[in-house]
């Protein structure tokens, strides 16, 4: 019982909680944004794209580059990283893409590993660590904001929470009603039966991994400015996103939305807990292990052979 | 009828085919050529080198070690794990809080650790069984991530008390104790290399019986397995535990190698980069362990040595991953080969196109 | 004596098996219908692969649905697939001997057991040989080994004779027609050649759109004009 007790006595009052509650909607709109990239890319292409965090963590620290050594105008310099993470994920896809086509789609997910290697490595050395230098990004919309109750929302928060929400209502419509998003659906489910209907497979495909980036880079300017601009950072945030996506079995594009705004909002309402605040950082894996258990119970055998 | 009567006297052979032995030759013959091999490496190697290169060794023999475990997971059954780092260090953890608790001998410590870890390994794995292979990598790689954050708060014993062993302001921490046959450290390069040569061996002899059998088939197909009667789920534990009880095992020894553990040195990239190691190396090999132990231990002392940044070793990882899973499925150890025997053939049909081209036309 | 009762498998809107009833008496028993008919689904039915909406199966007065699926090899239950599932990496032995290993069957008489079997389905000369360096051919007979090894109750070949050549399906026939005698085992065979299921089945039953449309004498069968038609559909029309 002790440590129940200490728990309970050492709950912060709701006047505490409130301003963790906006930084966790913020963060969730985010995970929710690149959750949804994530879902998107694997359902047209089958790569669950596990270099989505480090894409998006090279955009940031390019853009950092440009303002911060080359002097270049802010909104230029992030729309070059949203405009980096695209390319550098298209390239990705056009490469790789139909090298592993036919591959297991747990093949093709770890190939990403690979990129986020050669990403993670190359950020290493042109942006070392070394000297204790921190790196920052703040976007001019940190300084304004307004006051909701009692507490200081940035309008940081507020963009962070509408990409979420945008990013999910836009895909929704978009898959439903666009030739484009038709055809994705299509090849979510059977490639080649698609390919025979006449839809340009590689080039649906191209737009799917293009998007995604776009999308990688965008919450990586986003995650820089509200969590921190570090490389191994940003890149294993993608797990928040990731325990989102897997909670949403890999499909559903509205729980996704749900799953991640709860994830940033658990992880921050523990933030004040002192006995928890440490842990707090599990929350992705805590509710994605425990809503795996309960929805994955039921399982079909496939009998495809497996890869490995 | 008289067809049936024809197939008896046509099935039954004459003489009779064959028996197999029961523990393949091949057994026996690796077990032979790893414990040539060991001796070897433990007489020669610290003769020949500094020690700097023996401590570097001392980690290979560790990493291999890992490689070894993960190569199970991997290339045996098919499944992949991206939190292996995570477990090498749970490993550590437990040898290290029982080797500043207790006075127990290096080896109860080792064999405390790979069961402790076993059990920590296959309560992870009995959940994550259920899930199909994707969705058993993510919550791996996501539960690596957990106990980087759990090792962060909770920091490696130094000799404090309580259930952590940790304690903060301590000014004189005490350095983790070595068998007391290998305190120095070509003696515990040499410890290392045993240890590691028995966890070979026993990964051997698994996938050489029965279980590696019941591998063979769960990797080739699953209803295939259950329709001859083997119980996937029992087996694909099975291989969780025997991974985790060698990784386990190796954090053992790793506590003692560095002697002062420090959670920053245990990050969830590191469960990634070995995956990509395993897979460079060669994930359906015994051998490819090895080769993964060296690419992830000794490349980067050799690096550090001759003044190159370690990074591009992981920039260098990520291709290798990419060029493996793309072209050469089954790594550098079933590669190697096959490439220089076709580089062979290629000098070959050189030296023959230049010895005809010689020739004087009539 | 497998006694099938009112059978339903569903997948979404799909309805693979619509309240089959059967009873397989005795033997070897064929199982017959045009693609997509449902035999496939039976047969992952008996395996525990596919849980049927309703219905039952007794099998020797066993409720075999009740099973999990491993054990039901241990039971007796063995099968081939359509694809081939011979594993690739171990030898002719280690596949066939893998099923005795886990079908708790007394280790002493392994070694006979697995050879007596290797050698039914004539690859005596390649016991020892990786599956991996044989053929399409060689590869069915080691499942079908696989299938009679030990002790089996009942034998489930799906499409056993499929993509193989005049002379080897022939060779199949020789074997199959031999595995009550050899093994005492109950046997089910689907596949599309009909020569071959009328050499080796007395008795063979009809599916077609997951409903039994006939069962009988494996000659009168196939002259009834229900299976005909459902056979040949558009050609009896045109």
């Amino acid at each position: 019982m002790h440590p129940l007790i200490h728990l309970a006595l050492s709950l912060p009052s709701w006047q505490d909680e409130q301003p963790f509650l906006v930084t966790g909607l913020a963060l969730g709109g985010v995970y929710a944004l690149s959750g949804v990239g994530m879902i998107v890319l694997f359902r047209t292409t089958g790569v669950l794209n596990l270099s989505f965090g480090a894409v998006g963590a090279f955009g940031a620290l390019i853009a950092w580059q440009l303002i911060n050594k080359s002097g270049m105008n802010q909104w230029l310099a992030y729309l070059i990283c949203v405009l980096f993470g695209g390319v550098i994920t298209l390239a990705y896809g056009m490469v790789f893409g139909p090298a592993l086509a036919r591959r297991d789609a747990l093949v093709k997910t770890t190939a990403t590993l690979g990129l986020t290697l050669i990403l993670l490595g190359v950020m290493d050395l042109l942006w070392t660590s070394n000297g204790g230098m921190s790196r920052s990004i703040s976007l001019p919309t940190d300084n304004h904001g307004f006051i909701l109750g009692q507490i200081q929302v940035t309008t940081t928060d507020v963009i962070a929470l509408a990409v979420g929400v945008v990013i999910t209502v836009v895909t929704t419509l978009f898959l439903r009603y666009s030739k484009l998003g038709t055809a994705m659906r299509a090849m979510a489910n059977d490639r080649e039966i698609t390919a025979t209907l006449g839809v340009p497979v590689r080039r649906v495909e191209a737009a799917a991994w293009f998007g995604c980036g776009i999308v990688a880079g965008l919450s990586g300017i986003l995650l820089a400015d509200l969590v921190a601009l570090d490389a191994t950072t940003l890149t294993f945030l993608v797990i928040s996103s990731l325990a989102a996506a897997l909670i949403a079995r890999l499909s559903s594009i509205w729980v996704t939305f749900l799953a991640a705004i709860i994830i940033g909002v658990v992880d921050a309402a523990i933030t004040p807990i002192t006995s928890l605040t440490n842990y707090r950082d599990m929350t992705p894996f805590v509710l994605a292990a425990v809503a795996l258990l309960f929805l994955n119970r039921r399982r079909t055998l496939s009998l495809a052979r497996q890869e490995f | 009828m008289a067809s049936t009567a024809q197939l008896t006297s046509e099935a039954r052979p004459t003489s009779p085919p064959s028996a197999p032995p029961r523990l393949e030759r091949g057994f026996w013959m690796r077990a032979a050529i790893i414990a040539v091999a060991v001796l070897l490496v433990i007489i020669v190697l610290p003769q020949i080198l500094s020690l700097y290169y023996v401590d570097a060794m001392t980690q290979v023999a560790v990493y291999a070690v890992v490689a070894l475990g993960l190569g199970v997971l991997v290339g045996r059954v098919g499944l992949i794990s991206l939190g292996q780092a995570a477990v090498l260090a749970i490993g550590a953890w437990v040898a290290a809080r029982l080797l500043f608790a207790t006075s127990l001998p290096y080896e109860v410590v080792l064999l405390a650790s790979g069961v402790i870890t076993m059990l920590l390994g296959t309560i992870v794995g009995l959940p994550a069984l259920r899930m199909r292979g994707l969705y058993l990598a993510l919550i791996t790689l996501m539960l690596a991530g957990a106990i980087t954050v759990v090792l962060a708060s909770l920091n490696f014993p130094n000799g404090g008390h309580g259930f952590s062993g940790y304690n903060g302001a301590l000014l004189h921490i005490p350095p983790l104790r070595r068998p007391g046959i290998a305190q120095t450290d070509p003696a515990y390069f040499r410890y290392s290399v045993v240890v590691a040569a028995v966890m070979f061996v026993l990964v051997l002899f698994h996938v050489r019986t029965k279980p590696g059998r019941a591998w063979a088939a769960i990797r080739q197909s699953e209803p295939a397995a259950l329709a001859a009667g083997i119980n996937t789920t029992m087996y694909k534990l099975w291989a969780f535990a025997l991974a985790s009880f060698v990784t386990g095992v190796a954090g053992g020894v790793l506590a003692g190698a560095v002697r002062y553990l420090y959670s920053i040195d245990f990050q969830t990239q590191d469960s990634i980069t070995l995956l990509a190691v395993v897979l460079m190396g060669g994930a359906y090999s015994i051998w490819g362990a090895i080769v993964a132990g060296l690419l992830l231990q000794l490349l980067p002392a050799i690096l550090n040595d001759i003044g190159v940044s370690p990074d591009w070793l992981v920039i260098l990882f990520g291709i290798g991953v990419l060029q493996v899973l793309t072209t050469a499925p089954t790594g550098i150890v079933d590669q190697m080969p096959k490439d220089i025997a076709r580089l062979a053939r290629f000098i070959g049909g050189l030296a023959r196109r230049s010895s005809t081209a010689k020739e004087p036309a009539p | 004596m497998i006694e099938v009762s009112d059978l339903t498998v569903r997948f979404g809107g799909v309805t693979s098996l619509d309240g089959m009833s059967v009873t397989f008496e005795s033997g070897t028993c064929g199982l017959i219908g045009p693609n997509g008919a449902g035999k496939t689904t039976f047969f992952n039915v008996l395996s525990g692969f596919v849980r049927p909406g309703s219905g039952s199966v007794k099998a020797f007065d066993e409720n075999l649905l009740a099973m999990p699926h491993f054990r039901r090899a241990r039971w007796g239950l063995r099968r081939t697939f359509q694809t081939e599932q011979a594993i690739e990496n171990l030898t002719v032995y280690e596949n066939v001997a893998m099923i005795h290993e886990h079908s708790r069957l007394s280790s002493s008489t392994r070694q006979d057991d697995v050879l007596g079997a290797i050698s039914i389905v004539g690859l005596d000369d390649v016991t020892n040989t990786r599956v991996a360096t044989l053929g399409a051919g060689q590869r069915r007979l080691v499942e079908v080994a696989r299938a009679i090894v030990g002790k089996p109750k009942l034998v489930l070949l799906d499409e056993p004779a499929a993509g193989l050549p005049e002379a080897e399906t022939s060779h199949l026939g020789e074997i199959i027609r031999g595995i009550p005698e050899h093994t005492g085992a109950m046997t089910i065979l689907v596949d599309h050649d009909m020569s071959l299921v009328s050499s080796c089945c007395q008795n063979t039953a009809v599916l077609d759109f997951g409903k039994m449309i006939a069962s009988g004498p494996t000659a009168e069968v196939l002259r009834n004009e229900q299976v005909v038609r459902a056979y040949l559909g558009a050609e009896e029309a045109a």
